[in-house]
């Protein structure tokens, strides 16, 4: 009976170790390509290559030196947080309204809203680009914030809808009930509480503009190149570590990021699907 | 701004009242993302001809669907795809199951993993595979020290780099929605299946997975629609051995300025990612219908 027992404790434990084991490989597999564009770019070497012997900070020397990357890059920064904030001044009065409300039409506004998270990027870069060159704004830096700003929505009705539904209506009552009016209410109640919601939405629409390319592509010119844009036509012409280096520098400003919304809403509600 | 707080009284008609909060951001996207999206439908629907003269002519659709070539590309657009779809629901399943089952308190760390490379630049991880599948790569390095092979393999500019670029980066994507079903389903169901004789293996057959099906559907259509729509990967990995819609239009519009066939082709794109969204659409109807 005890053999038995002992069989069936090995055999209950065997698919668990596997399972645990295959997660290991899974995450080498998918860390294993970032973990290694890090380590080239410590590279002491003029080419791309392995095992890496000697390592330096010459490639983030030369990004000091080879302006476009690091131009680029404060572009894309101005870029992200311009539109960050557009689409919040747009996607959070839509978000508060949507999320109280049941209504069949709430239902279709908000399906509208997060449509542009379902659409071919490269599509709706073309079909802006016609559309924005037709009413004169063409290649310019408020193109590139008018595209920027359509994608960004999604992204902050999303997180501010997620955030206020699990609030609740408990606080915004309890302070009605004791008389508070309603700018009061959404002033000192409302706006605290979702202030974090806000705030990470913002940051997710910031993240997923730093690394938009199938967009910004069909904008780009000498004075409006993000970063995306001039990371590819570097790659596609050399190949070295100056790439790595400055990927490793937009991941840095992208995990800490991560970090300030694990820190503030969690990164839980990423989990559930709207 | 008062009026969103005035929804709070809890008087909400069934019409929509109180709804107006959301007039500025659906003006903008009518005005910005519906508007030019149906401009460009009707854009590829007029050729400029030797006059100079555009008129109403099908003949980008005709060109792509009756060239052996488009249509060899708008299959392989489909079949990358879904050969990507699959392998991620393959990959992603068990770290899904394990992550809500097993993980515990490594749950978060878990989702700070798989959401942290969403994170990175694309174009970062996809030089992070050339740098492993290069000639002088990671791998080819390996694979050698170990004795495996005696001359290093070519690995890029081929169809399975593009592939293994595609699950990297979608991959994520289809553990957390298939996570985030498996949350949901009691698991008194499998206990009292367990206790009712069944194997595991059964269990995890017979009452798991079907239940777990809506979330494997709703990855699969994140999933295929993202590939759909990629072309990065397809240029940086595939090295012109996977020729797809996206990466085709990238090249219209760079090299031939066709603005009118790559709107067409677009097009296209527009109609498989349409389709995936409205079986999104009823799947999430179900899901409504059922809580």
């Amino acid at each position: 009976m005890s053999a038995a027992g002992q069989w069936r404790r090995i055999e209950r434990r065997l698919p668990a170790l596997l399972l645990l084991a295959f997660v290991l490989v899974f995450f080498a597999f998918l860390l294993a390509p970032i973990a290694f564009v890090v380590l080239v770019s410590f590279a002491d070497s003029e080419i791309v290559a392995f095992p890496v012997t000697a390592y330096s900070l010459r490639w983030y020397h030369r990004l000091l030196e080879y302006r476009p990357l690091l131009d680029s890059l404060w572009f894309s920064l101005k870029l992200a947080g311009a539109s960050a904030v557009l689409a919040a001044l747009f996607g959070v009065p839509a978000a508060l309204a949507l999320a109280r409300s049941r209504s069949g039409l709430a239902d279709l506004v908000s399906t509208f809203l997060l449509a542009p998270l379902s659409i071919p990027m490269i599509l709706l870069g073309i079909a802006l680009l016609y559309k924005l060159s037709a009413i004169g704004l063409g290649i310019s830096f408020t193109s590139l914030l008018i595209a920027h700003t359509v994608v960004s929505i999604p992204y902050v009705v999303r997180t501010v809808v997620a955030v206020y539904r699990g609030i609740g209506r408990n606080y915004e009552e309890a302070a009605a009930i004791l008389g508070a009016s309603r700018r009061q209410i959404f002033t000192y109640v409302t706006l605290p509480l979702i202030g974090s919601g806000i705030f990470s939405g913002m940051l997710f629409a910031v993240l997923i503009s730093l690394d938009n390319l199938s967009l910004s592509l069909f904008f780009g010119s000498a004075q409006t190149n993000t970063l995306p844009v001039v990371m590819l036509s570097y790659l596609q012409n050399q190949f070295d570590p100056a790439i790595a280096a400055i990927g490793t520098v937009q991941m840095a400003i992208a995990l800490v990021a991560l970090l300030l919304i694990e820190r503030t809403v969690g990164l839980r509600f990423m989990s559930s699907p709207s | 701004m008062t009026a969103a707080a005035g929804t709070t009284s809890g008087r909400r008609s069934p019409l929509g009242a109180g709804l107006w909060p959301v007039l500025p951001a659906v003006i903008f996207l009518l005005l910005f993302f519906l508007l030019p999206l149906a401009e460009n439908g009707l854009q590829s629907l007029y050729v400029t001809g030797s006059d100079g003269k555009a008129a109403f002519s099908l003949a980008y659709y005709v060109h792509l669907f009756s060239d052996a070539y488009y249509l060899g590309v708008i299959g392989k657009t489909i079949w990358v795809s879904l050969l990507a779809t699959v392998i991620c629901i393959l990959i992603g399943y068990p770290v899904a199951y394990f992550m809500v089952r097993h993980a515990g308190r490594w749950n978060g760390a878990m989702i700070f993993l798989l959401v942290a490379p969403l994170l990175t630049s694309i174009i970062m991880r996809t030089f992070g595979w050339n740098v492993i599948l290069a000639r002088n790569g990671v791998l080819n390095n390996v694979l050698q020290g170990l004795g495996l092979i005696e001359r290093p393999l070519r690995l890029l500019q081929d169809p399975s780099a593009v592939i293994i670029g595609l699950v990297h980066v979608l991959v994520p994507f289809m553990v957390i929605s298939i996570a985030a079903v498996l949350k949901g389903i009691d698991t008194r169901l499998e206990e009292a299946a367990e206790l009712l004789g069944a194997s595991r293996w059964r269990t995890f057959r017979e009452i798991t997975l079907p239940l777990s099906l809506d979330g494997i559907a709703t990855g699969a259509i994140v999933v295929f629609m993202l590939a759909n729509g990629s072309f990065l990967t397809m240029l940086l990995l595939g090295g012109g051995s996977v020729v797809t819609l996206p990466l085709l239009i990238y090249q219209q519009f760079l090299l031939v300025q066709n603005l009118g066939f790559a709107a067409a082709m677009g097009n296209v794109l527009l109609v498989l990612a349409v389709i995936s969204l409205f079986i999104q659409l009823r799947l999430i109807r179900q899901d409504g219908a059922v809580a």
